[in-house]
């Protein structure tokens, strides 16, 4: 039986491999041939030297760090608050997180450009109690802003998710045994839920490192990110040869991140559940 | 005092979270049509939008499409994880692995790979190839969710069944499938989310005809939102809200079953509730879509032999003028847009989808001519065309040698649009773009040619400059120009211009008959050292499926009502000069914004094709600039 069981699994290879394998060998592909002759080239990875697509890429890498890092800033004490509430209420606070993705992710983020325009919602409330107006539309702050938001959900689930699994009990200990508050965080917490750390920032700094769609509207087109770069490759100039050397740079990039993370997380337990 | 600490934190995330919903729900009962202006309250886009065919087939599309990836991905997902469950360890490190490259891949490559594997199959881009995208990225999901659950299943009850003499699978679904069953349901559910709301790996993997909510609204953006879209997603979200609330706040059960006091059992009503749920919304959810598809797949059957397939700009006809044309001819009308020249010309050339009518604009026809990618009109079909303007066939002459390809649609100038209370000076130059008082006022066109057009002109040069001088110094004026320019739009123009997010703002001239329209402080110039003339124009490709159908349809839209009805509707200049003497109201009839004499157009000219060297030149420019 438990040989056979293993062929459970098969559906899920051939899928695996057809959909996501074989596309990757092809994007590779696309990569090192050139767009004229389809002869070997490294011309198209070497794309990403430009100065345009250096800064793209800087500046993709630099505004995905700081709004991963904002939403862990933001996630971890609420899913200490969460954590501690009763299974019945959780559940149902849970949910609220997942319950914004019913509303389209573009309307989303457009309702943001309502809230934030020079004359928007915020502005006028503002304006209203005489405070001075928030200028922060079309900058690289509001893309943060878009990131924290459309991402959040993904960080406090996953480390809401590892917080209840710890035991009151190894924490009580620790205050029994004399911890201050902050020695209970630092020496108990944050080591216990890091697996759930983990996978929040795999699931925050990803999206928000590939994103084209917040960067265009909230950005005002006048901030390129890498994602921009690579859409207009594909959408625009069509240029496939370019665009997959650049989404090659790209993963190559994830990966290196994401191999630096991966060895805190030693059985890869967070998970969004 | 830590309690209220806790209770402002979580108040204040809440806050974040919602404002935008809020925002939407507000919107959807607004009754201006644009978001920059309060109306009103109404409920009227309540009503229409259950007549409006679009949005709801769209809707349709994203249901079924997330119904049936979630299903699919379910299925196999959980097969998949009871396959790596029972496999060494080591092969289940490397299928572990293997699950989570589509989540590290990021979406947009995910959403390019398929693309690109699709079109090396050769396959249409439709509603197969979404569907499979959807299932790739939902699978990761189903067996991340179900895994933990598997781990905690004890393996001791299911080989007890077994030597209880249960068969394999009998043993299986009695005893280790309860177990995981809340996992399998909250991956369904994950699943579904996640395929409602995507729209990346989406817009890469979509055809003509097809769209889903998400790509529905990315095409409405640039224009501004139908009002009727957020009636939808509020509805969508009350929805589920209120399911939500009803599960989660129907208490008999679970006091029945704190009654007996036990704690443990009071740990299985989430999951309980969580079976509700899990049922609960897939119920509706099947409800609907069968309903919908009853309804609406007696509506839109596909006719593959009589149908003509239309590729046009956003917004850039009268959708009643579409139902006419179906109810008269019986041809069915597959309706695409676009947002500009360079966005529709990759998908025309690689032939991927095969277009019947296309509507791109002056240089992009030549450059289209100069590729072989038209057929040349039959013009015995096309008797209306002779209603078009014969000023206008000369003008074509220059993109359109022979007049072999084309049949112009509309036309007019590019310039500028300003609000007469934010900007005192008189405005008749190119200058004012680069007045560093009006900071943060000024919104461009996001679009190589227009943008470079402006810097051209300004400069005196023209604007199909080929001299790299000239466009190397055009390139500098924009650089400068960037700090002062609040955004690089296109359509959005209207909405910014006419809430008065902007002073300044570089626009066709058919959008300033309806910005005016919603205020009247706004004004249209063509600055004096001239500007850019352009015709759209009607084209069929070459590999066009329904030639005839095609030339029908171009014909329709030549009879003098209907291109009235499309001016009145999209306020672009109409070249049909039968249309342009029914126009009853004088002051557009002989409006120079609309209609400017000969004198008015001196400096002005028409873009042409430069050919694709300098083609790539222009685009390396401008992606400097737009990155600087």
């Amino acid at each position: 039986m438990k040989n056979k069981s293993r062929f459970l699994a098969a559906p899920f290879t051939v899928w695996a491999v057809g959909f996501t394998i074989i596309p990757l060998l092809i994007v590779i592909y696309y990569a090192f041939t050139d767009n004229e002759t389809g002869g070997f080239t490294l011309s198209n990875l070497a794309e990403i030297s430009s100065p345009e697509n250096m800064k793209a890429l800087a500046l993709a890498l630099l505004l995905s760090v700081v709004s991963t890092a904002i939403c862990l800033i933001l996630a971890y004490p609420l899913a200490m608050i969460l954590a501690q509430k009763s299974v019945n209420q959780t559940s149902f606070i849970v949910l609220i997180f997942i319950l914004p993705m019913w509303m389209n992710f573009l309307l989303r983020t457009l309702a943001w450009q309502t809230l934030l325009e020079k004359n928007g919602v915020i502005n006028s409330v503002l304006s209203f109690l005489h405070l001075p107006a928030l200028e922060i539309i079309n900058t690289p702050g509001a893309i943060i802003l878009g990131m924290v938001y459309n991402f959040l959900p993904f960080m406090v689930l996953p480390i809401y998710n590892v917080m209840i699994k710890i035991d009151k009990d190894v924490v009580n200990a620790a205050r029994d045994l004399g911890a201050n508050p902050l020695q209970t965080l630092t020496r108990i917490l944050i080591p216990l839920s890091l697996p759930g750390i983990i996978s929040g920032i795999t699931m925050v700094f990803i999206p928000s490192l590939t994103t084209f769609v917040i960067s265009s509207m909230l950005g005002g087109s006048k901030i390129l990110l890498i994602g921009n770069v690579i859409e207009q490759e594909f959408q625009q100039t069509n240029n496939y040869h370019v665009g997959s050397g650049l989404s090659l740079v790209l993963m190559l990039f994830i990966l290196f991140s994401m191999a630096v993370t991966a060895k805190y997380d030693k059985d890869g337990e967070g998970s969004l559940f | 005092m830590k309690k209220f600490i806790q209770r402002f934190y979580m108040g204040l995330i809440f806050l974040f979270l919602y404002a935008p919903i809020v925002t939407l729900l507000v919107l959807s009962f607004n009754s201006s049509k644009t978001r920059a202006k309060w109306g009103g309250f109404t409920g009227q886009w309540y009503v229409s939008l259950f007549q409006n065919t679009e949005i709801m087939q769209a809707l349709y599309n994203t249901l079924l499409i997330a119904v049936l990836a979630a299903l699919i991905a379910t299925v196999i997902g959980t097969m998949g994880a009871l396959g790596i469950n029972h496999m060494r360890r080591r092969s289940r490190a490397f299928f572990n692995g293997l699950n989570n490259v589509p989540i590290l891949n990021g979406e947009i490559v995910i959403g390019i790979s398929l693309m690109l594997l699709f079109l090396a199959c050769r396959m249409t881009l439709g509603f197969t190839t979404i569907l499979l995208a959807h299932i790739t990225f939902c699978i990761p999901y189903v067996i991340l969710s179900v895994m933990p659950k598997l781990k905690q299943v004890n393996k001791s009850t299911y080989e007890a069944a077994l030597d209880l003499g249960a068969s394999p699978i009998r043993a299986f679904f009695l005893v280790v499938f309860p177990d995981i069953l809340p996992g399998v349901l909250s991956g369904f559910l994950m699943a579904f989310t996640l395929s409602l709301d995507d729209f990346i790996i989406t817009y890469f993997t979509k055809g003509p005809g097809v769209d889903t909510l998400s790509t529905k609204i990315y095409s409405e953006v640039r224009k501004g939102i139908k009002p009727e879209m957020y009636a939808l997603s509020t509805l969508m979200f009350v929805t589920v809200l209120a399911l939500l609330l009803i599960v989660n706040l129907s208490p008999s059960e679970e006091k029945l079953l704190q009654g007996s006091g036990n704690g443990k059992k009071n740990l299985l009503s989430p999951r309980r509730r969580r079976l509700i749920f899990g049922r609960v919304i897939p119920a509706a959810l099947a409800a609907v879509i069968l309903v919908g598809g009853f309804y609406y797949g007696s509506k839109t059957r596909l006719d593959s032999d009589n149908q003509v397939i239309v590729y046009n700009w956003g917004e850039y006809i009268d959708p009643e003028v579409l139902d006419l044309f179906e109810e008269e001819t019986g041809i069915q009308v597959v309706y695409e847009e676009f947002e500009t020249n360079e966005m529709m010309y990759p998908k025309i050339k690689a032939g991927a989808v095969a277009y019947d009518v296309v509507c791109p604009s002056d240089y992009m026809i030549s450059k289209m001519i100069d590729n072989d990618l038209l057929a040349p009109l039959n013009w015995d079909n096309i008797p209306n065309a002779s209603n078009i303007g014969d000023m206008y066939y000369r003008t074509s002459q220059q993109f359109d040698p022979g007049n072999l390809y084309s049949v112009p649609y509309c036309w007019g100038t590019v310039g500028i649009l300003y609000n007469k209370t934010m900007v005192d000076e008189p405005v008749d130059s190119w200058e004012i773009l680069w007045e560093s008082k009006y900071r943060d006022s000024i919104l461009m066109q996001d679009s190589v040619r227009d943008s470079f057009g402006v810097a051209l002109k300004y400069l005196g040069h023209s604007l199909n400059s080929t001299n790299i001088k000239e466009l190397t110094d055009a390139q500098q004026l924009l650089i400068t120009q960037k700090p002062l320019v609040q955004a690089y739009v296109i359509d959005q123009v209207r909405d910014k211009m006419i809430s008065g997010e902007a002073a300044l703002g570089v626009i066709y001239s058919g959008e300033a008959i309806y910005t005016q329209r919603e205020n009247p402080d706004l004004e249209y110039v063509i600055p004096k050292e001239g500007s850019n003339v352009w015709i759209d124009s009607w084209v069929i490709p070459k590999n066009a499926p329904h030639q005839e159908n095609a030339e029908a349809f171009i014909n329709f839209l030549c009879r003098p009502d209907i291109a009235l009805m499309n001016f009145e509707y999209i306020t672009y200049s109409t070249p049909n000069e039968a249309a342009r003497e029914l126009i009853q109201d004088e002051d557009i009839r002989d409006s120079h914004i609309a209609f400017p004499d000969e004198a008015e157009l001196a400096n002005c000219e028409t873009f042409t094709y430069l050919g694709s060297q300098v083609d790539a030149t222009y685009n390396d420019l401008w992606k400097k600039v737009k990155s600087s």
